[in-house]
């Protein structure tokens, strides 16, 4: 293969010199995030996806009637679960892969090294991408994606559109003066929540809040209750699957008389955002965003309604 | 009489091998039959290549090799430590190896050369480290305590998992890791784990059958076997570093497999007796079939999701093993 490639390589640059049609196309191949070389030919018409994020995306990019693979936790947009199931995120089926014949497999951060190294030994287009810890990261995702399935058009579209979206919500942040202390707290799991190497770290920092565990360099981890009472957070950001699970961290908190002296617990600031909305580095990302912001500046969009 | 049970137990192990490897080979989440085995026998066609050598069989080759090499270091350690209790995971071999192999991997080591990678030899040394640690602490004035043993083997393994649990703790993002390392798993084997162990199993099992009369002139205790013209310190030597390379390199190609090694040497031991010539093969054998048939549920039992392997051999292995100690009691 790699020879093939040395010898085409300088076949190509004189095709682009002297061809003007293909000038435009720019370069034949992309590489991913493992650093392996892909070859963009035609548009990929049976494609795999092995995270949730990845589908939202192939489906925000039209590219619904293509997708012949999704895992059995892509359950967003609703048509996603009537796709076939390959299997989680860390345990695939290899064999239900391979009897899709796939002509692209993207795999995602979420999935083992490990077991994107099998995929690959197994002779399938596999194109693996980091996810970034920043909202500006999830832009180039979009453009990477749809680069691999040849909707850069559709692509270009989409990132232009939440970029403008994204921009005028930080505009009206621009004149906050208050940035008020966060606790996230991920439903289900004690004191679980996120640190510095995630996006909901700098989504906390986009909306003009400040994450009391930012400075801890992980992205998820248990933090402890000593420092949750000494940080003395204004707001708890409780990311839950449903109101119920939501309802219940919140009674949690209000029942535990040593948490009692916090000042989201004395003034009961606790919201709600959607789980899989903030921790999906995919399109609805920036919806959570939109969300988080008017919770905690709600004066600057009084004039919205 | 033993003669004829040992007869019929081999025939009876090869009969259950080939039965696994055919049900191995034709069940799995893609629905295939003996029908289309035969056809891609025939005329091959690369989709099925794929999920039947490329899956299936490694898989399950893999599955025996592991198993195998397993009871074989459970077999060599009861006899060597005249204690049916030994096992690989109770002298705290497994635990060092996963340690090793972990902290190769964590520190990036990933060279190889000839499928024989770092991470192999990290295992191997710190399983090695951990038994010879057992094996001096449990030896007082040249005589062995039993209990010490064990008891040492325990408190060394449970170090080893903290030490490992640590690191993944530390360093690693995904639970996955830590569920392939401390349960064990061959979800992801391929022909390069079969070309890494393979040949130390075939060494080994080569060794030890060789040196198969030896040790059942250790087990008379190792004066007498001393005087009977055995060598008996070069013979303890050769035996620990054959376990110790038998185990370690089973838990650097999958994770650690409880049970394995502790169960089958025991049982074969009460089918056929105590002479390691025949003990050390069957218990081979029966290793390899049990564990490839443990890994055909771990990868059946639930559709569209897996499980790992040591959840089985511990749900198969345990109770069967409480009902083997009140049998002979």
């Amino acid at each position: 293969m790699k020879t093939i490639l040395k010898f085409a390589a300088p076949a190509l640059y004189f095709l682009f010199i002297f061809n003007p049609i293909s000038h435009a196309n720019q370069s034949l191949t992309i590489k991913d995030d493992l650093g392996n070389t892909h070859v963009l030919g035609d548009p990929p018409q049976r494609i795999i996806s092995l995270a949730p994020n990845v589908t939202e995306i192939l489906f925000a990019l039209g590219l619904e009637n293509r997708i012949i693979g999704v895992t059995r936790f892509c359950n967003h947009p609703p048509e996603a679960q009537t796709k076939n199931r390959i299997g989680g995120m860390v345990d695939p089926d290899l064999e239900k892969i391979i009897a899709l014949h796939p002509d692209l497999i993207i795999a995602f951060r979420g999935n083992p090294l490990r077991l994107v190294q099998r995929i690959k030994s197994l002779d399938l287009p596999v194109f693996v991408l980091e996810s970034g810890t920043t909202l500006e990261s999830v832009l180039s995702l979009i453009q990477r994606i749809g680069r691999v399935t040849r909707k850069e058009k559709t692509a270009k579209n989409l990132t232009d559109h939440l970029n403008r979206r994204f921009n005028k919500i930080k505009e009206r942040l621009n004149n906050v003066r208050t940035r008020p202390k966060v606790f996230i707290n991920l439903h289900g799991k004690g004191l679980w929540t996120s640190g510095k190497n995630s996006f909901m770290n700098d989504m906390v920092r986009e909306a003009r809040g400040r994450n009391i565990a930012g400075e801890v360099t992980r992205a998820w981890f248990s933090y402890n209750r000593e420092e949750l009472i000494h940080k003395n957070p204004d707001l708890i950001l409780v990311l839950a699957k449903t109101e119920k699970d939501f309802l219940e961290v919140k009674t949690w908190f209000s029942q535990e008389a040593h948490l009692e002296s916090i000042h989201a617990v004395q003034n009961d600031k606790f919201s709600f955002l959607d789980e899989d909305l903030v921790t999906r580095p995919g399109p609805r990302i920036f919806e959570a965003f939109a969300q988080l912001a008017r919770i905690l500046h709600p004066s600057c969009f009084k004039d919205e309604k | 009489m033993p003669q004829k049970k040992r007869i019929r137990l081999l025939s009876l192990l090869f009969l259950l091998l080939f039965a696994g490897l055919y049900i191995s080979l034709v069940k799995g989440s893609v629905k295939t039959s003996f029908v289309d085995l035969w056809n891609f026998l025939v005329h091959s066609d690369q989709t099925h290549a794929q999920i039947f050598i490329h899956l299936r069989l490694s898989r399950a080759i893999l599955a025996f090799l592991v198993g195998a090499s397993l009871s074989l270091s459970g077999a060599i350690l009861q006899g060597y430590f005249q204690n049916p209790m030994a096992g690989p995971f109770v002298v705290g071999v497994s635990s060092g190896a996963s340690f090793g192999a972990v902290l190769a991997l964590i520190l990036g080591l990933n060279i190889s050369f000839w499928g024989f990678s770092l991470q192999n030899v990290f295992a191997f040394g710190s399983g090695f480290a951990i038994v010879s640690l057992v094996y001096i602490l449990s030896q007082r004035r040249g005589v062995f305590k039993m209990e010490t043993l064990l008891l040492t083997g325990i408190a060394a393994g449970a170090l080893a998992s903290s030490l490992t649990s640590f690191l993944i703790f530390f360093k690693s993002e995904s639970f996955e890791q830590a569920v392939f390392w401390l349960l064990g798993s061959f979800q992801l084997a391929d022909w390069n784990h079969i070309r890494v162990i393979f040949p130390i199993f075939i060494l080994c099992f080569l060794m030890s059958q060789r040196l198969a009369k030896d040790m059942n002139l250790l087990v008379m205790g190792d004066e007498i076997a001393q005087s009977l013209g055995c060598s008996v310190n070069r013979t303890r030597k050769i035996f620990l570093v054959v376990s110790t390379l038998l185990a370690s390199s089973s838990v650097s190609v999958s994770g650690i497999i409880g049970f394995v090694g502790l169960i089958i040497p025991h049982w074969v031991r009460l089918l056929i007796g105590p002479d390691h010539r025949y003990l050390f093969i069957s218990s081979s054998i029966m290793g390899g079939v049990f564990l490839m048939f443990c890994d055909f549920l771990a990868r059946t039992i639930f559709s569209g999701s897996e499980l790992p392997i040591g959840i089985i051999t511990a749900a198969v292995g345990a109770p069967f093993f409480i009902y083997l100690l009140n049998q002979r009691r």
